[in-house]
């Protein structure tokens, strides 16, 4: 039971990173039924920006510099949403080119790092990354703490966010039905502009979480993509919520499972999960099930 | 001749290259674009039905894992290696697939992303994550190991157009409308008969299969050292995206073209700058996919029919001269596949024998609730052979969801469907068709890639009529569609797509035909002139059931109505009883009319 909940608490401070992770996936998506595959890569992208500004000189936390970090990636993520993803937004023609635009851009991101930094891993070592307090006889990393309470605080401040400013409930309104959504009076473009920039913000933010913990290379988002895929589809795709419950139970589960084996292959339980979520619920655990005929 | 052609060009430029080129790199360049360009055709079956698969990689690794193991811990021939991973690539595949083929959207994608990851894993983790294949000069055929390069060019080349047959036979038979009709439709499609799931698992399965004999060659002839990380590796799926997009997604001879034009480009580069920038390959592939995404989505070859149509025009827009001919010639869409198709098949019929006396269709104790909303409740009504019911109701009244449950759109909560007696409502939409109910939509359907004709020819096809391009040609021909046969199906009128749905629901020859709201958008002449052309259609056995809106066109057609609202049938009869009836009034005008009535 102790060695259970040795692994159950990690996996719920994890979780929690993965919630942030797949949020960001789960927002662009319901609003433009775009699958963004180039999500992970973005991440990745933060990861060396809070490297940077940690290892370059000004020894800024990971955890100060999200702010910033946030702030940039929300504008990174409008401009590659002006560049290149509004060119192909649209329902069912767009579909294919929708799918190889995110993966090229996807690799343009990783190649680009790797040409800049090479594929040695990058550490951030903060003075409390090995630090940590027993509660009882389960130990709880400091970095993995603060990483769980910060990815909670923005997940607050993102529901204040859709419920409480005018741009959050054009975005919801625009992911529960996008012709009606225009009809009154919304500007879509703009709408997509802003879900996507704040949809890659989230994920570059909960990739600032990870580097306390997480080392980078140019190819980590390869590692996330699986979890922020079925973190998304476990909580019903489409649904910012839904992936936020998803990420959590993604994180428990690949702790948990190290109860059983070993640390290593903890992303095939996640994946096998993922794949029974498909077969009995493809909507998600909270959504309706819904098939072509 | 026109189909032949692009294999003599291939086979003679091959020739070519792998006759003159001598040094280690240029051969390397060679091998690599036919290995590339086989993978991107095996890949492409599946987007022929608008599937895009990312987990290709996890095949090519089967392949590759599976002869290696087989070559060094028995002594098998790599050829034996090959149809054993080519085996189990195919079941694999139907795992993946299954599951996800029966869903909407992106599943199938998100699906496919996670496979060759996790396998990765497992066999780094549990089995060996690289290992070298065994030499073995002693039998250079039986063991693949060809001391000159020149002969792995020769092989790859055999086992590409083993590959484009079988894509071209693809295209040509009823299997290449069921994928393009899936890519097009798929709700359209289930209508007419296509068992998607099938269709999709045996494309998907075929591909998978070339894959791994793909994987074969690319270790034998290039790697020579298997990977995990290479072979089951997400850069395996990114060639085969690339190459299959740039070339044309979902044509046979797309990736050919795609591959010729990016793994040289890719290999030189990587050659000549590789050593400073690391990720130069990569990123050539990169670019290309969104270049493509922005430029070309459907990708050159397409785009380059198009243009030479365009530029035809421009040259000489009344198209006498020679030179226009030619261009014309070059540019013409390719040629019907109409020969194989002609062929008369033998098919059993799936029909149920005729039951004397039977109703054709029996609905009992139908309802349906959306959450606490009740839709329908205690629907019962029965339609003989030949008779004509229509049903009426109010907006809100139930005739769509109970359309739907009749479809197998939806399931009913409680109650049955018999159609000749026989219970239907576990069956699916092809089922329903095969055994003789056709539909048309209220808002009509179509497969927007393809012209009327085909759209009627898939549903033939969907019904097994044994001349399926004859008999849907004839049935054009009946709506007053045939000089509109080969043309485009967004330049025919409201009227005519009404008439396509009917040609089209008509092919099969159907025992019960369901009309959804078939006058919606039709003016008064075009409502009488489409209720001619039913006529003239139907088989005096066939039963119609019509569900409409407008009630005053209706009366006049049907034997008798049935009216619903709020989910029940408050009226039934003849059709004159049934719109004097008080009760139908009501619902339609409310209480106040009552008095006037």
């Amino acid at each position: 039971m102790i060695e259970f909940l040795q692994f159950l608490v990690p996996g719920i401070l994890i979780g929690g990173v993965y919630a942030l992770l797949a949020s960001g996936l789960g927002l662009i998506f319901g609003v433009m039924r775009v699958v963004n595959f180039a999500q992970a890569d973005f991440m990745m992208l933060a990861m060396y920006l809070s490297w940077a500004l940690f290892a370059g000189g000004i020894g800024l936390d990971p955890f100060l510099a999200m702010p910033g970090v946030f702030v940039v990636f929300l504008l990174l993520g409008m401009a590659v949403h002006w560049l290149f993803i509004r060119f192909v937004i649209g329902r069912r023609e767009n579909h294919d080119a929708q799918v190889i635009l995110t993966i090229g851009l996807g690799l343009i991101f990783q190649n680009l790092i790797l040409i800049r930094y090479s594929s040695e891993p990058r550490v951030v070592a903060p003075s409390y990354a090995n630090d940590g307090d027993f509660i009882g006889d389960i130990f709880i990393s400091r970095a993995r703490l603060y990483a769980f309470l910060l990815s909670m605080l923005v997940a607050a401040l993102l529901f204040l966010f859709l419920n409480r400013t005018a741009t959050g409930r054009a975005i919801r309104a625009a992911s529960e039905n996008w012709e009606a959504a225009t009809y009154m009076g919304i500007d879509i473009d703009r709408t997509n502009r802003i879900a996507f920039g704040v949809g890659v913000a989230l994920t570059a933010v909960g990739g600032s979480a990870l580097v306390t913990f997480q080392s980078i290379t140019p190819f980590v988002g390869l590692r996330f993509v699986v979890v922020m895929f079925a973190a998304v589809v476990l909580g019903g795709l489409g649904s910012v919520g839904g992936a936020f419950v998803g990420g959590v139970l993604i994180g428990i589960i690949q702790s948990v499972s190290q109860v059983w084996t070993s640390a290593a292959v903890k992303n095939v339980w996640v994946f096998g999960l993922f794949l029974l979520i498909l077969y009995v619920r493809p909507n998600g655990l909270f959504g309706k099930v819904q098939r072509a005929i | 001749m026109r189909r032949l052609a692009p294999f003599v060009v291939l086979v003679v430029v091959v020739a070519l290259f792998n006759g003159s080129l001598s040094g280690r790199f240029h051969l390397r360049v060679l091998t690599l674009a036919v290995v590339w360009a086989l993978a991107g055709v095996a890949w492409n079956l599946m987007a022929k039905a608008g599937q895009i698969s990312l987990g290709h990689s996890a095949f090519v690794g089967i392949g590759a894992y599976g002869f290696t193991i087989l070559l060094r811990d028995g002594g098998t021939s790599p050829w034996v290696g090959m149809a054993v991973g080519m085996g189990v690539a195919a079941a694999l595949a139907l795992v993946i697939g299954l599951p996800t083929f029966r869903l909407k959207g992106f599943y199938f994608t998100l699906a496919t992303i996670s496979f060759p990851l996790i396998m990765e894993l497992l066999v780094s983790h549990y089995g060996e994550p690289e290992f070298t294949v065994p030499f073995h000069p002693e039998n250079e055929w039986k063991f693949m190991e060809f001391s000159n390069a020149h002969t792995y060019v020769w092989v790859g080349l055999g086992m590409l157009l083993v590959a484009l047959v079988i894509s071209e036979l693809i295209d040509v038979t009823s299997f290449g409308f069921a994928l393009r009709a899936i890519r097009d439709n798929e709700v359209l499609a289930r209508a007419v008969g296509i068992r998607t799931v099938a269709w999709k698992s045996a494309a998907f399965m075929i591909s998978a299969a070339l894959s791994a004999a793909m994987a074969v060659l690319w270790v034998k002839a290039v790697l020579r050292v298997t990977v995990a990380e290479e072979v089951f590796g997400i850069t395996v799926v990114i060639v085969m995206l690339s190459v299959a997009f740039v070339g044309g997604v979902g044509q046979t001879w797309g990736p050919v073209v795609g591959a010729a034009f990016l793994i040289p480009l890719a290999m030189f580069l990587d050659d000549s700058i590789g050593e400073s920038v690391p990720g130069a390959q990569e990123l050539v592939y990169a670019a290309a996919l969104v270049l493509v995404a922005l430029l070309i989505p459907r990708g050159i070859l397409p785009a380059a029919e198009r243009g030479c149509r365009r530029l035809a025009g421009l040259v000489d827009p009344e198209g006498r001269g020679r030179g226009w001919q030619v261009v014309q010639r070059l540019a013409a869409p390719p040629p019907r596949p109409s020969p194989l198709l002609s062929v008369p098949r033998k098919v059993p019929s799936r029909r149920i024998p005729s039951t004397d006396g039977a109703p054709v269709l029996e609905v009992e104790g139908i309802a349906k609730s959306f959450g606490a909303n009740r839709v329908l409740s205690d629907v019962t009504f029965e339609v003989d052979a030949g008779r004509r019911v229509g049903i009426i109701g109010p907006n809100g009244a139930g005739k769509t969801t109970l359309f739907n449950i009749m479809t197998a759109h939806l399931r009913a909560d409680a109650g049955r469907i018999r159609f000749k007696s026989v219970a239907i409502d576990a069956m699916r939409a092809p089922r329903r068709y095969e055994l003789g109910i056709s539909r048309t939509f209220q808002v009509p359907q179509g497969f927007h890639l393809m012209s009327p004709l085909d759209n009627v020819v898939v549903a033939a096809i969907g019904a097994a009529v044994t001349r399926p391009v004859h008999a849907s040609m004839a049935m054009l021909d009946r709506v007053g569609l045939a000089d509109k046969a080969l043309g485009e199906l967004s330049s025919l009128t409201v009227a005519e797509t009404k008439n396509l749905e009917l040609a089209r629901a008509m092919v099969s020859e159907p025992e019960l035909l369901l009309l959804d709201e078939p006058l919606a958008g039709l003016n008064e002449t075009e409502r009488v002139r489409f209720f001619q052309i039913v006529d003239d259609l139907v088989a005096p056995q066939t039963a119609i059931v019509v569900i409409e809106h407008s009630v005053r066109s209706l009366i006049r057609y049907v034997d008798s109505v049935v009216a619903l609202d709020e989910g029940r049938i408050i009226a039934e009869g003849p059709p004159e009883d049934v719109v004097s009836d008080p009760a139908v009034i009501e619902a339609y005008l409310g209480s106040k009319w009552m008095k006037r009535a």
